[in-house]
């Protein structure tokens, strides 16, 4: 019974391409011999040149691509040493070819050495072009092979690519409407409709709002900055009232920035980080500013704080906000994006997100 | 029957103001003497107006409702019963039945109306057993050993302290260490031959020391078991620890005071 699947990788892959190889150099080695015998016409028998062939082919194929699986594996061989190894390869499979084939057929050795004298220049020509040619087929042959594990190798990585794109994309929709701020904000609205109708019906404004501009934005693959800033401030707005006066804010814009695309929700996951681990936690609370800036050809966006700063932080590390913009960026434009974290002063965070600027 | 004063303590004014209003509404006898916004406020306004019942947010700016409570606990005089202790908490599974477990009083945020009466009628009934609030103290001091997260036994053991002393850093052995001592913003490492300061907090020290050579005696002490040589009660009823070749004592909190029981 055969277990193995048909996909599966060959035991001895280099024993595997061993033997296609033999087998191709056979076909080359008939064709040789029929040129030879009726195009050349060389002693008009096939029989003895397809020996001669045979043999002369079979040892160049062990010798050269022997060599070339043993010494360099499945790997393309580097140029000057395989010339090398076809320079000695070459002329002793010749030599020992015609002895093997002479106690084959019979037909002693001088009488190769006789045909050829007798035309020398022509058999050395036919000699080359034979081998070049085949050399040429192979190589190529290697060179096929490596190309098509690089397209292969390219397209398992456009694959793991748009896979991470998925994820942050997925990662994205859930990071918008996290449901502890939706449900701290909902509390908050049931005990201002209680104590103050009136800034129940604003803070309700500003929920509506954020709610959708975000669910417009997660549709989205690209926004403008002024929709980031305005959500951005719609948010800000329900944290404010959340935690009243502990919590003051401004946003700064440049006119000149407010058409930029941008991937949608880059900002909100740097200002809960601040939020969360610099101003909640702290008892006089403090300011937050999110500003935006160009600096030749790149967009600057960042979130700066007054909260607790980095040391507050258990891990030093970035946190799983920052880490998953961090991610988002790195899959839309690769090393062309940065995202920072650095103390601010005198107290409190900063946190930077730099990119190409769109228009 | 006598009024009975409130403290609410709750870092967003808009449920701090909720809470006020409905506890207002079910319980109009009720005097909220202060709202405070954080832990440090709570601890200090507790001790002054002594109120017989106390809202406590667990999520608060400085000190967790949690730690309010032991520190309070551990500073409260005996001159006023201890007040009793409702916890008011966000929703979160896991919480919830700790308080449970510890049959810790508590309230779910946004407070509903239903159950805010149920716990304002188990207040009431308490608050008229007079003698049920001699017992209130020891009874927090149990809630809240039962809250305290148990030291993971996968965490990282501690092996070396980095102290800064001048411009360089001194290594020195955890099991050197005599005792922890929690100042302002840094701990007091105490060996025998040395003291220095390093930047953390005996809340983030804790769950990285062996839990059976080092005990947390009071909110800012954690000593090596093994330097302690006896624990005394003064005429006071304050208990202190004595060290094996070392003059000072270090006090012994209400909540940590079972560690000393005999066996």
């Amino acid at each position: 019974m055969n277990l193995s699947t048909p996909s599966a990788p060959h035991p001895y892959p280099r024993l595997r391409r061993f033997a296609i190889d033999v087998a191709i150099t056979s076909v080359f080695n008939v064709m040789i011999a029929v040129v030879i015998t009726y195009v050349m016409q060389v002693h008009n028998n096939f029989l003895v040149n397809l020996t001669i062939s045979m043999c002369i082919g079979t040892l160049a194929v062990t010798f050269i691509d022997g060599g070339r699986l043993l010494l360099w594996g499945l790997e393309r061989p580097p140029k000057l040493a395989f010339f090398l190894l076809l320079a000695v390869a070459l002329p002793a499979a010749q030599q020992l070819g015609n002895i093997i084939a002479a106690q084959i057929t019979g037909v002693p050795a001088e009488y190769f050495s006789a045909a050829r004298m007798r035309n020398p220049t022509s058999y050395m020509v036919v000699l080359l072009l034979i081998s070049l040619s085949i050399t040429w087929f192979f190589w190529n042959r290697t060179t096929l092979a490596q190309l098509r594990a690089a397209a292969e190798e390219q397209k398992a990585r456009a694959a793991a690519i748009e896979k991470q794109a998925a994820q942050a994309q997925l990662q994205l929709l859930q990071a918008q409407i996290e449901p502890h701020m939706l449900f701290n904000t909902l509390a908050n609205l049931q005990g201002l409709i209680a104590v103050d109708p009136a800034r129940a019906q604003h803070m309700l404004d500003h929920l509506i709002r954020y709610l959708r501009a975000t669910l417009s934005s997660s549709r989205a693959e690209q926004t403008t900055l002024a929709h980031e800033f305005a959500l951005m401030e719609a948010y800000l707005g329900l944290m404010s009232v959340r935690m009243g006066a502990r919590l003051s804010y401004s946003l700064r814009l440049p006119e000149a920035l407010s058409g930029i695309k941008v991937p949608p929700m880059l900002l909100q996951p740097l200002i809960e980080n601040a939020i969360k681990h610099g101003l909640e936690p702290k008892i006089d609370g403090g300011h937050i500013n999110v500003e935006a800036a160009q600096d030749a050809g790149t967009l600057i966006l960042s979130v700066a704080d007054t909260g607790l700063g980095l040391d507050a932080v258990p891990d030093h590390g970035m946190q799983v906000g920052l880490k998953n913009v961090s991610e988002r960026l790195q899959v839309l434009y690769g090393d062309a994006a940065s995202v920072s974290l650095a103390p601010n002063v005198p107290n409190g965070a900063i946190a930077q997100l730099k990119l190409p600027l769109q228009t | 029957m006598t009024d009975f004063h409130a403290l609410v303590a709750e870092d967003e004014p808009i449920l701090a103001a909720a809470l006020v209003q409905t506890l207002q509404r079910l319980w109009p006898e009720l005097h909220i003497g202060a709202v405070v916004s954080n832990g440090a406020d709570a601890v200090e306004k507790a001790l002054t107006l002594q109120p017989d019942i106390l809202f406590l947010d667990i999520k608060m700016p400085g000190k967790t409702g949690l730690e309010a409570a032991q520190e309070l606990a551990e500073d409260w005089h005996d001159t006023a019963p201890f007040p009793l202790v409702v916890f008011v908490t966000a929703y979160d599974e896991y919480a919830l039945q700790a308080f449970e477990q510890a049959a810790a009083d508590y309230v779910l945020k946004p407070v509903s109306d239903e159950r805010l009466a149920k716990t304002v009628e188990r207040l009431k009934a308490r608050l008229a057993r007079h003698q049920d609030r001699g017992g209130e103290l020891e009874r927090i001091v149990s809630q809240l050993r039962a809250l305290a997260p148990a030291a993971s036994p996968a965490g990282e053991r501690l092996t070396m302290i980095r102290a800064a002393v001048g411009n360089q850093i001194r290594l020195i052995p955890v099991a050197d260490v005599i005792y922890f001592e929690a100042t302002d913003k840094y701990v007091n490492v105490v060996t025998a031959d040395s003291e220095s300061l390093i930047r953390t907090s005996l809340k983030e020290l804790l769950p990285q020391l062996d839990a059976n050579q080092f005990w947390q005696i009071h909110r800012g002490t954690i000593v090596n078991v093994s330097w302690i040589d006896a624990a005394v009660r003064d005429e006071s009823g304050k208990l202190s620890v004595k060290l094996r070749n070392r003059k000072e004592k270090l006090a012994v909190s209400r909540v940590f005071a079972h560690l000393f029981k005999q066996m």
